[in-house]
């Protein structure tokens, strides 16, 4: 008899079950399940302070949940005690942040290849060779010896991006990424992430650009006051809400 | 300098009414240029081993482990608030005794010269601790994060993230402390380490030219401490992280 076959495609990537996370008396996550799959690309909507970025906290470590279960790929994430545990955990996690964060005393090329070098142990000529491959794909061969802080805000957001990807992570969660930018720059990081999805990377995406999630997501999910109030495809979150909140954020947006 | 050259300066400082006789004695003149070279070993020696120190306590202040922190806080606030003749005179009258009570004076390897460097190191290395720590500080927090969202350890945080960051924005002030270290090599004399400051101070006891040393240890101590800071402006200008914070 054949085996049931699961196929990496069909498997999720990310699970979260019942996530609870609290800062003090503020309960900023109450209970949220949520499953990204292999080179699915979710977006995180919701209203400022609903506990999105939370979320892409605990998948990658940098916070721990009181209750709940974090698992990515073979990694219970909720049960990692030790750093090198999360550390391990991390370099398979690509972050990219709202405010970039690139080293500032490093080159645009030195920021991309520190970690490769530094924690992977790549060689110095193997990491700066895929540095620039990923520097003209995120289109800034031109900056290789420029430091960040002669970069607009969307160059170097590009910057922090191809840093992610030089690690050869899974999954990259985008948390807020354009928030931070001038409207004229937010287009060349938007158009770098879409060419990320299309290539199957698997993407999770906190961002207020609610026609960019729409094209690019296969799955939508509204969270409101710490909780996932209603997921769907983008056609179903966008075009015909079943929840109120969701329906009324929407519309607010349109208007 | 030619032998001519110097007679001519004798004879032309002794016209003016200032004695640097000495200076045409091999002897005098040998022993007192031992000082300058002796003053510039020390500032130098001391400068890379306070630097150090102050590396390894600003790491330990901000490492968040309380079992590192607090010794080292201890250890910063011991140093900064005595004296540093006190420290050096406790240095070799009370350390370098015991050294000598537990091993016998012939095997006591530390000396006077030792000491000196040893206190300035720690007693200078406390002051760059607290600028380093500032610096260290001043990192953003997010930039942290991201740091370790690549996967960095604490370890390699500190070490290619935080301590490049702090050591650019506490310069200015480490390079303060550098001039002041190069000043209290002075405080060698106290325990007879011939340095500048004890050099001259053996020739004008002899020669009574009290006036005409301290010339020469002014025009001394000042090129050096220029040089510092010279030094700390290039470095400064070296670093320059071009765009960041305008």
């Amino acid at each position: 008899m054949p085996q049931p076959y699961l196929s990496p495609e069909q498997r999720p990537l990310v699970e979260l079950r019942n996530v609870h996370v609290s800062f003090g008396s503020n309960h900023v996550l109450k209970g949220i399940d949520l499953t990204v799959r292999k080179g699915d690309a979710v977006s995180i909507i919701g209203p400022s302070g609903s506990g999105k970025s939370t979320i892409l906290r605990c998948i990658n470590g940098l916070l721990t949940p009181e209750r709940g279960e974090v698992v990515v790929g073979n990694t219970s994430v909720h049960t990692l005690r030790t750093e090198a545990e999360r550390i391990a955990l991390r370099k398979r996690i690509g972050f990219v942040f709202q405010q970039y964060n690139l080293f500032p005393h490093l080159t645009v090329l030195d920021n991309i290849v520190i970690a490769p070098i530094r924690i992977l142990g790549v060689e110095r000529e193997i990491a700066e060779r895929e540095a620039r491959e990923l520097l003209a794909k995120v289109r800034l061969s031109d900056k290789v010896d420029a430091y960040p802080g002669q970069l607009s805000g969307g160059q170097q957001q590009r910057v922090a991006i191809a840093r992610a990807l030089a690690m050869h992570p899974e999954l990259v969660l985008f948390d807020e990424v354009t928030s931070a930018l001038d409207p004229e720059t937010v287009g060349e990081v938007l158009s770098v992430i879409r060419q990320l999805v299309e290539d199957g990377m698997t993407c999770l995406l906190v961002t207020h650009e609610m026609r960019f999630a729409e094209e690019v997501s296969q799955q939508i999910v509204f969270t409101e006051g710490g909780e996932i109030v209603e997921r769907g495809t983008p056609r179903e979150i966008f075009h015909a809400p079943r929840n109120p909140r969701t329906h009324a954020f929407i519309n607010a947006l349109r208007n | 300098m030619p032998e001519s050259l110097l007679t001519e300066f004798i004879g032309a400082a002794k016209s003016v009414g200032l004695n640097y006789g000495f200076l045409a004695s091999v002897s005098e003149r040998t022993s007192w240029l031992r000082g300058v070279v002796v003053t510039i070993e020390l500032s130098v020696l001391s400068i890379l081993c306070s630097l150090i120190v102050g590396t390894v306590i600003a790491s330990l202040l901000t490492s968040g482990r309380p079992w590192l922190a607090r010794p080292a806080r201890a250890f910063v606030e011991v140093l900064r608030n005595t004296p540093t003749l006190v420290q050096i005179y406790c240095a070799f009258f009370v350390c370098h005794m015991l050294v000598n009570q537990s091993v016998g004076a012939q095997n006591n390897p530390m000396s006077a010269y030792a000491w000196v460097v040893i206190v300035f190191s720690i007693h200078f290395g406390a002051y760059h601790a607290e600028a380093l720590r500032a610096g260290i500080e001043a990192v953003p927090k997010a930039m942290r994060e991201s740091a370790i969202s690549l996967g960095f350890s604490r370890r390699e945080l500190l070490v290619f993230v935080e301590l490049p960051l702090a050591f650019r924005f506490a310069l200015p002030s480490l390079v303060n402390n550098l001039a002041d270290l190069v000043k209290a090599t002075s405080l060698g004399s106290a325990i007879a380490v011939g340095e500048l400051t004890y050099a001259s101070l053996m020739i004008w006891i002899e020669r009574d030219n009290v006036l005409e040393m301290m010339i020469l240890i002014l025009l001394v101590y000042g090129a050096l401490t220029l040089s510092v800071s010279r030094l700390g402006f290039l470095l400064e200008k070296r670093l320059r992280m071009p765009g960041y914070g305008h």
